[in-house]
């Protein structure tokens, strides 16, 4: 098993179309679902990521590399010389380039951040989302996200009507 | 060796039921939010009207609550917020039995429930506005039975990370000896159904001139500021102080006032200790003072701003001192920051940390208001976290 000590110990993660990315393990391991085979000892030296490819797989490993914590021995430099508030609001910068990407790579990234358990990512991409549609009408929501409006017009007056405020 | 993830990922986020929570746990905790998504599809409404989602959605949104609007006396509902966030007051409305004639009185609201005494059935209503539960409680015995005792004060909240379950902090001040009163606390959590042992403390009494009129101390008649760790009321009569329940210590203690200020309201300070809003001895200006610990365990008050509310409120010169340059303070929005106030113009809701106000109605009573912060949620929950249900009396 391996120990923070190690410092640089690497692990191999491959995806489904086949490319093989080394990162260190402190980087994998921001996904909790890694990090529980690594600390189960499930895994050796490669994890196989299956339905990720390897396209958000490595914006995925880009933005645990960002996040993965600056004290300790994997990036030490950093820490040292900027102030905590300063590194959290650089952090919020560089998140919100990072999130600039078309609906298709942003939902396939909620799924990667679900499936390999990354609480930041999945945060960012689903606040992202939401933050998209809060002001749009309930047409321009259904369009965006391709849902299909399943209710009889009776229906949808019944429930307008049940909290007729909220759609004024 | 190459070790493989399991359980495949639905084809698009939104077709799983659980990513699809995840996002719109995100909503903005806004009232008509959760309504409004409803509306977008059968899968949607059934997803917001969860139990569970309903739960998330409120843990999510608890440092964050809206202020929907205010409470008054006789417990009607004004709402403060704009279209489409604006609840009707009749959402609002406790339904009781039509042979009810009993005086409500409420006590304060907190994390989205309404305190509120019932004095000639010597109970307590915990009620859910957004849910319509009520949860009826019996006074504590050793409340009850407690001699010269003035009205019982007391707060509702839940604890940090609960969004299920309540406990309620009842106080009194009580003694017939006016040099020898005490102040009792108790609490009940709606996990257990029961309220815990009476804690005491005994209060200051303040020497006054043998002919005078003596007055009791007593828990003043206004809502509990909760901040930091605990609760804390206004003692007014022989002693004007502040009584203080430490919710993590379950100790009760009493707080001197700065003697610079007389005190007008309990609020909660930047940084989320307990302030007060005063009015200068001398100056007769307004002031934010702030209680600082220090590392001997000691909190001094500190004097943090003066707040200048004629100006503010554009109230002309030649009004001041005058009926129609008053204000009077009404309550306080604690998670929001805001003070309610009575002006000849209207009420108005300040922020007291930007200053920046907005006029709600006119009104020429100014009774004291209760400030109703919560999460708008559709789904019908128990708020006693399904230990007794609804609507049960208890006999403790």
């Amino acid at each position: 098993m391996a120990t923070r000590e190690a410092g640089k110990k690497m692990i191999m993660l491959k995806s489904p179309d086949g490319m093989e990315f080394e990162v260190e393990e402190a980087v994998a391991m921001e996904s909790q679902t890694i990090r529980k085979m690594i600390e189960d000892d499930c895994a050796d030296t490669a994890i196989l990521i299956p339905n990720i490819n390897s396209k958000i797989l490595s914006r995925v490993i880009e933005y645990c590399n960002k996040h993965v914590p600056t004290t300790g021995a994997t990036g030490a430099a950093a820490s040292d010389t900027v102030a905590p508030a300063a590194l959290a609001e650089d952090l919020k910068i560089w998140d919100a380039e990072f999130i600039k990407v078309n609906r298709a790579t942003r939902f396939d990234l909620i799924q990667a951040a679900s499936y390999l358990n990354i609480k930041g990512l999945l945060d960012l991409t689903s606040q992202t989302t939401i933050d998209t549609i809060s002001d749009n009408s309930l047409e321009e929501i259904r369009s965006f996200l391709s849902t299909k409006n399943d209710y009889l017009p009776e229906e949808e007056q019944t429930i307008r009507r049940e909290n007729q405020w909220a759609f004024q | 060796m190459t070790a493989r993830l399991r359980r495949s990922p639905a084809a698009s986020p939104l077709d799983d039921d659980d990513l699809l929570c995840e996002i719109l746990l995100r909503l903005p905790p806004q009232p008509s939010s959760l309504p409004r998504a409803s509306l977008v599809c059968k899968r949607w409404r059934r997803l917001v009207s969860d139990t569970g989602f309903s739960r998330r959605f409120r843990l999510r949104h608890r440092r964050n609550p809206p202020l929907l609007g205010f409470f008054d006396r006789d417990l009607s509902f004004s709402p403060t917020l704009e279209a489409p966030n604006r609840v009707p007051p009749g959402r609002f409305s406790l339904q009781r039995d039509d042979d009810d004639d009993d005086r409500f009185v409420p006590l304060g609201c907190r994390h989205g429930l309404v305190l509120i005494y019932i004095p000639a059935r010597l109970q307590i209503l915990v009620w859910d506005p957004v849910t319509a539960d009520q949860h009826y409680i019996a006074i504590p015995p050793a409340v009850a039975a407690c001699p010269g005792k003035a009205r019982i004060n007391g707060a509702v909240f839940r604890a940090a990370g609960d969004v299920q379950h309540f406990q309620v902090v009842s106080v009194m001040a009580y003694g017939d000896d006016h040099q020898h009163r005490r102040a009792l606390a108790c609490v009940y959590s709606s996990k257990t159904g029961l309220w815990g042992d009476p804690i005491s403390t005994p209060l200051p009494y303040r020497a006054v001139q043998a002919d005078a009129i003596s007055v009791p101390t007593l828990v003043f008649a206004d809502d509990a500021v909760l901040a930091g760790d605990s609760l804390h009321w206004l003692l007014a009569g022989n002693f004007n102080g502040i009584l203080e329940f430490d919710l993590e210590k379950q100790r009760l203690a009493v707080i001197r006032l700065p003697e610079e200020v007389n005190c007008l309201k309990l609020v909660r300070a930047e940084g989320g200790g307990l302030g007060l809003l005063g009015r200068s001895v001398t100056n007769c200006m307004t002031q934010l003072w702030k209680r600082e610990s220090n590392c001997d365990g000691v909190a001094p008050w500190v004097l943090g701003r003066t707040i200048d509310l004629d100006r503010i409120l554009s109230v002309k010169p030649e009004l001041k001192g005058t009926f129609a340059g008053a204000t009077a303070i009404l309550g306080l929005a604690e998670d929001n920051n805001l003070l309610l106030l009575w002006t000849i113009t209207g009420l108005v809701v300040i922020h007291l940390e930007s200053l920046k106000f907005k006029k709600l109605f006119r009104t020429n009573t100014f009774f004291q208001y209760h400030a109703f912060e919560g999460v708008y949620t559709a789904a019908e929950t128990d708020i006693a976290g399904g230990h007794d249900g609804a609507n049960l009396w208890h006999s403790t």
